[in-house]
């Protein structure tokens, strides 16, 4: 609940406008009926020094598609949403850099580099994602590599209201500590991002889809991971037949579903394609087929239940599969990248038993492939007493002074963190 | 307490040789590769195994002393001198590759293990370590994580936060931690990221997991001459604007040029040639056969006189005997050199060669360009005579307008070699007192007693030059 004093003296500071009062919103069991939605870096600074002055505490968030993720709130007295800040301050098409602001929408900012002839490397499921929730919570898709390798610099609030700045907007910048990389995939626990200088890509000259049948279990697998390592393929996701039928019924009904794009020099694609068909009998496909495969991914087509996104050495990810699937777990590996994100049913009441056994799954899983895991999406019930991020062991203590030395007073999304910081 | 005691204990923990603290040995720590700057430490220790190197951090704060990590030296910031008398940890002999994985593609190495070695030990599996600063000879890997070291293939591999996967670190109050993981997938805060970098202010590092990248299998090297530089620059945008991306793209002065003709480094360069690009493509060979054809229609159009492609390996590295003979060329100009490193966007590249061009002449020095235009890294260097005090004031003096120059273009203060008790004073002409204050609370998380390389990378409040508030040299 918000109480009037606080929410006046907001307003005070950054005038009505900002300040929205609604019906009661209930995450993770937090109810919050305000939200304070910045339309400049000045009223967002201004309204942090607000909430630090007055003890409040902020759920920050950018576009809403990723509010499953993170622990539960401890607390929140209204949402922090930076919609906002939203369009491209600079985009140097010679140089490929972008100078966007954190509630632009990705799908409006990859349209706009596109026009100039580069590509934006962030490809999240969740159509409504901004750049700085996707910076935040180090959000990634079925093409490219994590967020931290193409933030160049960012813009960042801090909870006291400063306004700072870390990196640039040159592409090799040793200029004092990388905070950028510290800030990405902090679930906006250190500070609010404002604006990111970006490195794009070149459009690749040529890009066609391909989906393979694969046998089920080992051999599936290394022919998977065979067929990603190709020097042009760079979606390259397996996929088990109950999940594949939601991407290509037609691969799926004989066998693991294999999807792959392939990108860049044209001789080379045409070439690679040619040895795909050869091997995997693989066959063109359309582009909708990775839009549906980022669907399975965020689990649309599978509301409810847990879902752990879960890493390993690319060399063992079958075995980590088969592992999972034994545990009646339903499977999306990209072996290439050493990631999969597995999904269990678990019910609508509070079955915790299910809970702790899809746990302790992923958990072996993991431990068998040389990675760790995270739960990116559970029933509330199920989070409670339980750190999404898994245990931050012996690192807790260094988590903590972190959180301590950039939110003393716990403004920014207090409890969502590793470590429920 | 007396200094005896802290040397005790120190070699306690590592043997008597292993601690060094007799002047003439502790002479060539001294300094870095950055011989302007110089500060005798009290004690060198040589650790071999990881865990030696906790108890000597311990023993450090035990006696209060400060402590910093070394590698093989070659810093160009003077991030490895130890200030107020502190500690240098030399981790040059924990020098072995632990593991190598060629299916997953990654090596477990000790910090001192040497940049190019590893390389070298990876080859057979057909993989190779990407960063490649140009010291790799002798550079380690340790000190390259310090430094986020970058190198003239960095424009298509990236720096060295690109290629590290996992850390063992030894913080600042004495606790061996774990960062990251072999999968490069990790929960909680980046701190390998925000580690690395870092100049030896976080903590040491006492093993570390590293990338290992495929080789390319095609190789193919250019050089172009140009009438200038401002057009080698500009065949650079037009190479990246067409949406190649070179593993390096060089550009060579034409005061390189005659300082490398006129060196034992003598190429075969045309000394008439205003500019030479240097370009190296690599990938798939159908791919490489393709841009080569490419980048060659580019550099016509865009005004090269003649574009010669390495017709196999003798020629190839002879085209880069030209790059890397720079610095050995103008060395033997003068007794002392001085490398800058700034970056600018790519597209100010001419603009900004133009004044700093004009400020060495207006300081009267001799003043070359060789530098990675892929990336906008710029590397003017000097060669000058350091006991002639009017010219060493002239070159300090020619460095902060660089500096300033670069930075009104958008640019930054360093690319690749750090900031280190070099440039901090410089760090108010890019940041502002709450952007530096940011930085503090990192390093204080990590090391709130300020003993771990204590000096480094922040400037002390209040005594940063900052933009506007500098006198200007006539």
């Amino acid at each position: 609940m918000t109480s009037e004093r606080p929410l006046e003296a907001l307003r005070a500071a950054v005038g009505d406008r900002a300040v929205v009062e609604h019906e009661p919103v209930a995450v993770d069991g937090v109810s919050l009926t305000a939200t304070f939605r910045p339309g400049s870096g000045e009223e967002l600074a201004a309204g942090l020094r607000v909430l630090s002055q007055q003890g409040m505490a902020a759920l920050v968030c950018g576009g809403g598609t990723r509010l499953c993720q993170g622990n539960r709130l401890r607390r929140a007295d209204l949402a922090l949403e930076v919609t906002g800040l939203d369009g491209v301050l600079e985009l140097d098409a010679e140089d490929g850099v972008v100078h966007v602001r954190a509630g632009t929408e990705i799908a409006v900012l990859r349209a706009l580099v596109r026009a100039e002839g580069w590509e934006l490397p962030l490809d999240p499921p969740g159509d409504g994602t901004s750049v700085g929730g996707a910076l935040a919570s180090a959000a990634i898709g079925p093409r490219f590599a994590q967020p931290r390798q193409i933030v160049l610099g960012l813009e960042v609030v801090l909870a006291s209201g400063a306004r700072t700045r870390c990196g640039g907007r040159v592409v090799k910048n040793v200029t004092g500590y990388d905070l950028a990389k510290l800030y990405t995939g902090s679930f906006g626990s250190l500070g609010v991002i404002e604006a990111a200088w970006l490195r794009l890509r070149p459009l690749p000259e040529r890009s066609l889809f391909l989906a393979a049948a694969l046998p089920e279990g080992a051999e599936g697998f290394e022919r998977a991971l065979t067929a990603a390592r190709r020097p042009s393929a760079r979606v390259a996701a397996l996929v088990d037949r109950a999940l594949g039928a939601a991407i290509d019924p037609a691969t799926a009904r004989e066998g693991s579903v294999l999807l792959l794009e392939l990108a860049g020099d044209e001789s080379l694609v045409k070439a690679d394609r040619r040895n795909l068909v050869e091997r995997t009998g693989a066959r063109e496909v359309d582009e909708v087929m990775v839009e549906r495969l980022r669907s399975v991914q965020a689990g649309i087509f599978h509301p409810g239940g847990l879902r752990f996104r879960i890493s390993s050495l690319p060399s063992r990810v079958g075995e980590v599969a088969q592992r999972l699937a034994r545990d009646g777990g339903a499977v999306l590996a990209y072996p290439a990248r050493g990631l999969l994100y597995a999904r269990f049913p678990v019910g609508l009441a509070s079955d915790e038993g299910a809970v702790a056994a899809a746990e302790r799954s992923a958990r072996l899983a993991a431990d068998a492939g040389g990675g760790g895991f995270v739960i990116e999406d559970a029933p509330d019930w199920a989070k409670q007493g339980r750190d999404v991020f898994g245990d931050p062991g012996p690192l807790l203590p260094l988590f903590r002074e972190l959180k301590r030395q950039y939110d003393p007073k716990g403004v920014l999304n207090p409890g969502r963190f590793a470590g429920h910081l | 307490m007396p200094a005896a005691d802290l040397v005790t204990s120190l070699r306690g923990i590592v043997g008597d040789a292993a601690c060094l603290v007799r002047p003439e040995d502790l002479f060539v720590y001294e300094a870095d590769g950055l011989t302007l700057h110089r500060a005798r430490p009290r004690a060198v220790v040589l650790p071999r195994e990881k865990a030696e190197v906790a108890p000597i951090v311990r023993t450090c704060r035990t006696f209060g002393v400060p402590f910093v990590a070394r590698g093989a030296g070659t810093g160009l910031s003077g991030g490895a001198l130890a200030l107020d008398g502190g500690v240098v940890i030399e981790c040059a002999r924990m020098n072995r590759i632990l593991e190598v994985n060629p299916q997953d593609r990654y090596a477990v190495v000790q910090p001192g293990v040497i940049n190019a070695e590893l390389s070298k030990a990876v080859a057979p599996h057909g993989l190779f370590y990407a960063p490649d600063p140009s010291s790799q000879a002798a550079c380690t890997i340790g000190g390259n994580i310090a430094e986020n070291s970058g190198g003239a293939h960095t424009l298509k591999y990236g720096t060295t936060t690109d290629h590290v996967l996992a850390l063992e670190v030894v913080l600042p109050d004495g606790e061996s931690v774990s960062f990251g993981s072999r999968t490069g997938w990790t929960a909680g805060y980046d701190l390998v990221g925000a580690f690395i970098g870092s100049e030896g202010t976080l903590g040491v590092v006492t093993e570390a997991t590293v990338r290992l990248t495929p080789l390319p299998e095609a190789v193919e090297t250019l050089l172009a001459v140009f009438p200038d530089v401002f057009s080698a620059c500009r065949s650079v945008g037009a190479i990246i604007g067409a949406g190649l991306v070179p593993a390096a793209l060089e550009v060579i002065d034409q005061r390189t040029i005659a300082a490398v003709e006129a060196s034992v480094y003598a190429a075969g360069l045309p000394t008439d040639a205003g500019a030479m690009l240097l370009i190296e493509l690599d990938g798939p060979s159908l791919a490489v056969a393709r841009e080569v054809e490419r980048v060659r229609g580019l550099l016509s159009r865009s005004g090269a006189s003649r574009v010669e492609v390495a017709c196999d390996e003798r020629e190839r590295q002879q085209f880069w005997r030209a790059r890397k003979g720079a610095f050995g060329a103008m060395g033997r100009l003068a007794p002392d050199l001085y490398l800058y490193d700034t970056v600018v966007p790519r597209v100010r590249l001419p603009e900004v060669l133009g004044r700093i061009c004009e400020i060495g002449d207006r300081y009267r020095l001799r003043l070359s360009n060789v530098f990675h235009a892929g990336d906008g890294n710029l590397h003017p260097i000097i060669s000058f005579d350091r006991r002639d005090r009017g010219e060493m004031e002239r070159v300090l003096a020619a460095g902060e307008e660089i500096l300033r120059v670069c930075v009104e273009a958008g640019g930054v203060l360093s690319g690749e070699h750090g900031i280190g008790n070099e440039k901090q004073k410089f760090m108010g002409l890019l940041f502002g007192e709450d952007d530096l204050d940011a930085m503090r609370r990192l390093r204080a998380a990590f090391d709130p007693d300020g003993i771990c390389n204590p000096g480094k990378v922040l400037p002390t409040p209040g005594a940063c030059v900052e933009a506007g508030a500098v006198k200007r040299h006539a």
